[in-house]
C-alpha cells in the first residue's frame, strides 16, 4: 500500500524535507488527532476530514484514544520496569493530557524527554505547554523524522547516548511512504543508541483495517490532509524490530498491550503496537 | 464529538447583558439547560411558554447572555424531566454560584460592565493566549508601569481614581499566584518591550519583572522581534480564553476605547486562533525570548 505521492525522496536528501506550511484550510495530522482526542486546537478543515473518516471508520475515535492510552502504558513500563530515564519522543503532536514527560516524570522526576516534531506550530505548542518537572528536563527539536542526521546530532547533545534511551514513534510511521524507506530511518536512529535502549511503536495496521474502509480512509487523507497514509501489516511492522527483543506480549493490537484492569473492550482498534529492547 | 457546537449567539455585546460576574458559569449553565431541553425534545417556544417568556429569551439564557431566576430554572428542569436527583441539584448549584458576587464587585464605580465580563472570563479560564502590540500584558505589569499607562488613558481622573484603577489591575494579578492558575501564553511585538511607559527606570524594572514572570511554570512569553519583519498579527491586540469544559467554546476578547467585543462563534474564533498559532510559530522560542527581554532591559 505505497502512496503514489511520495512526500520526499528516500535517497538521503530527505533530510531537507520542508515542514508543512501552516494552512488551516487543509487538514493536518496533528490537529486531526487533537480533535479525535477531544482537544480544541483544530480547525474546520480538520473536523471535516475527521467527520468524513468517522462515517466510514467509526472505530477511529476509539483507535486514537487507544493510542494515547498505549503511550501511557508503554512509557510507564519503560520508566517503572525498564528503568529508562531518557526519552526521545518523535512525532510529539499537539500536547494533551498524559504526555510522555508527564507519565515518565510521575515515576522518575529526573527523566529527560526530548520532543521532536517537524511542524513548527505543533512545536510552538509543545514548547509552551510541555514543561518539565524541576528535577528533569524537556527539550525540543524541530526536525522531520526523515532527517535522522539532525535528530541524532541534536538529541545526542541533549541526552547521554552512552546510557539507554527509549525512542517512541507513535502513529507517525504510517505517514512515511515506503519510498522514504521507513525501515532504514528507524534502524539509523536505533544504531545511534546503546544496547538496552528501547523502541515503542504504534501504527495503523493494513491487515486489521477493513479493506473498503481503509481505501476510503486513504482517499480522504490524500484528498484532505497535508500528510500521507501508508498502511502496513503486522509482518511489515515486525521488521522495524529486527535484531531487538520484543517485550511481552509482543506485537499486538495497541489496546491489548499490557492493558490496565477494567479497560474498555467494547471496540477493537485498527492499530498494532509493540515495545522492543535493543540487545 | 460536539466540541464545536457554538454556545454564543451573537458576536457583539448585548445591551441586555446582566452584570457579568460569573459569565462562564452562566454559559455552562445555559449549555446544560440546552442539552436537557434538546434531550427532552422540547422546542424553545414551548420552554419559553412554560416560564412566561419568549423563544429568544430561552436562547439568551442558553447562551449565557442573561441572568437566571432560580424559579425559572426550577420550572424548566421540571419541564425537561429533571425532577430530582443529582442532575437537578448540580444545575441549581451552578445557578446559585453564577449569581454570587465576586471580589471585583467593590470596584464597580470604575469598572465598566464590559470589562467586568473579561475579569470573570479570565478567572474561569484554563488557558489565556494573547497577542500584545503595545502594552505589557496587564497580569505582568508593575505598579509604576500600570500607573503610567492608566494616567495616559484617564487624563481627567482624580488621583484617587487613578489609585483605584491601578489597585484593581494589581489585584487581578492574584490570578497568577492562586492555586491552579490558568496557563498564560502571550506573544508580544518587540514594540511592547521598547516603548518606555513611565520612563526608562520604570521600564527597566518592568522588563525585569517580565523576565521573571517568564520563568513561572504556567507562563509562556514569546517576542516577535522587529528583525523578523512583518508578522501575522495585523489585527492588533487580542486575547483568546479557553475553558476546561468541552462544551464551552473559546472566547476572543477585543478591547476598544469605550467597550469590548467578545467573539465566541467558531468561525470568528478560528480566525484569531489561526493568527495566534501563526504568531507563536514566527516568534522567538520561550528560552530565546527571556534572553531577548534581558538584552532589551540592558539597552533601556
Amino acid at each position: 500500500m505505497t502512496s503514489d505521492e511520495p512526500a520526499a525522496p528516500g535517497d538521503g536528501t530527505a533530510g531537507k524535507a520542508k515542514p508543512p506550511p501552516f494552512d488551516t484550510r487543509v487538514a493536518n495530522q496533528a490537529r486531526i488527532y487533537d480533535y479525535l482526542l477531544g482537544g480544541k486546537d483544530n480547525y474546520a478543515a480538520d473536523r471535516e476530514a475527521v467527520d468524513a473518516v468517522l462515517k466510514i471508520a467509526p472505530e477511529m475515535g476509539f483507535t486514537a484514544r487507544a493510542n494515547r492510552a498505549f503511550l501511557g502504558r508503554a512509557v510507564r513500563y519503560l520508566a517503572a520496569e525498564a528503568g529508562i530515564r531518557q526519552f526521545l519522543d518523535i512525532g510529539t503532536g499537539i500536547p494533551t493530557a498524559g504526555n510522555t514527560h508527564h507519565v515518565a516524570q510521575a515515576i522518575a522526576p529526573e527523566s529527560r524527554i526530548v520532543y521532536v516534531d517537524y511542524d513548527p506550530i505543533v512545536l510552538a505548542h509543545a514548547r509552551a505547554l510541555l514543561n518539565s518537572h524541576d528535577a528533569g528536563a524537556t527539550e525540543y527539536i524541530d526536525a522531520d523524522l526523515r532527517d535522522t542526521d539532525t535528530i541524532i546530532s541534536r538529541a545526542s547533545e541533549l541526552l547521554d547516548f552512552t546510557k539507554p534511551v527509549a525512542v517512541t514513534m507513535l502513529f507517525i510511521l504510517h505517514a512515511i511512504p515506503d519510498s522514504d524507506n521507513p525501515h532504514a530511518i528507524v534502524a539509523t536512529v536505533l544504531d545511534a543508541l546503546p544496547p538496552g535502549s528501547y523502541l515503542a511503536l504504534s501504527h495503523l495496521g493494513s491487515d486489521i483495517f477493513d479493506q473498503e474502509a481503509q481505501q476510503g480512509f486513504q482517499n480522504i487523507v490524500s484528498r484532505m490532509s497535508q500528510q500521507q497514509y501508508t498502511g502496513r501489516s503486522r509482518e511489515q511492522l515486525a521488521r522495524f524490530f529486527e535484531g531487538m527483543e520484543l517485550v511481552e506480549p509482543g506485537l499486538v493490537r495497541i489496546e491489548e498491550w499490557r492493558p490496565d484492569p477494567g479497560s474498555d473492550d467494547t471496540y477493537q482498534s485498527t492499530a498494532w503496537g509493540a515495545v522492543g529492547r535493543k540487545s | 464529538m460536539d466540541a464545536d457546537v457554538p454556545i454564543g449567539a451573537r458576536p457583539s455585546p448585548d445591551p441586555e447583558d446582566a452584570p457579568a460576574e460569573a459569565t462562564v458559569l452562566r454559559m455552562l449553565l445555559g449549555a446544560q439547560l440546552r442539552r436537557l431541553r434538546e434531550a427532552a425534545g422540547i422546542s424553545a417556544e414551548k420552554a419559553g411558554y412554560e416560564i412566561r417568556a419568549s423563544r429568544s429569551k430561552i436562547s439568551r439564557m442558553e447562551t449565557g447572555r442573561v441572568g437566571f431566576k432560580t424559579r425559572d430554572i426550577e420550572d424548566l428542569l421540571t419541564l425537561y424531566g429533571a425532577t430530582g436527583g443529582q442532575q437537578r441539584s448540580e444545575v441549581l448549584a451552578l445557578a446559585r454560584q453564577s449569581s454570587a458576587p465576586d471580589w471585583w464587585a467593590k470596584y464597580g464605580d470604575i469598572l465598566p460592565a464590559w470589562f467586568e465580563t473579561y475579569i470573570g472570563l479570565e478567572s474561569a479560564a484554563v488557558t489565556i493566549r494573547s497577542f500584545e502590540v503595545q502594552f505589557v500584558p496587564g497580569l505582568f505589569q508593575t505598579e509604576d508601569y500600570a500607573r503610567a499607562v492608566t494616567q495616559l488613558g484617564h487624563h481627567s481622573a482624580s488621583a484617587d481614581e487613578i489609585d483605584r484603577r491601578v489597585a484593581l489591575r494589581i489585584k487581578r494579578q492574584d490570578l497568577l499566584t492562586r492555586p491552579g492558575p490558568p496557563r498564560f501564553w502571550a506573544v508580544m511585538d518587540e514594540a511592547v518591550l521598547r516603548r518606555p511607559y513611565g520612563g526608562a527606570t520604570v521600564m527597566r524594572t518592568q522588563l525585569r519583572r517580565l523576565a521573571e514572570a517568564a520563568e513561572l511554570p504556567h507562563v509562556t512569553l514569546q517576542v516577535v522581534p522587529f528583525a523578523r519583519g512583518g508578522h501575522a498579527g495585523a489585527s492588533g491586540a487580542f486575547s483568546i480564553l479557553r475553558f476546561q469544559e468541552r462544551d464551552l467554546p473559546d472566547v476572543v476578547y477585543l478591547e476598544q476605547l469605550t467597550s469590548a467585543l467578545y467573539l465566541d462563534q467558531r468561525p470568528d474564533v478560528e480566525h484569531y486562533l489561526e493568527v495566534v498559532d501563526q504568531l507563536s510559530g514566527e516568534a522567538l522560542t520561550p528560552d530565546d525570548t527571556t534572553a531577548f527581554i534581558e538584552q532589551v532591559a540592558r539597552e533601556t
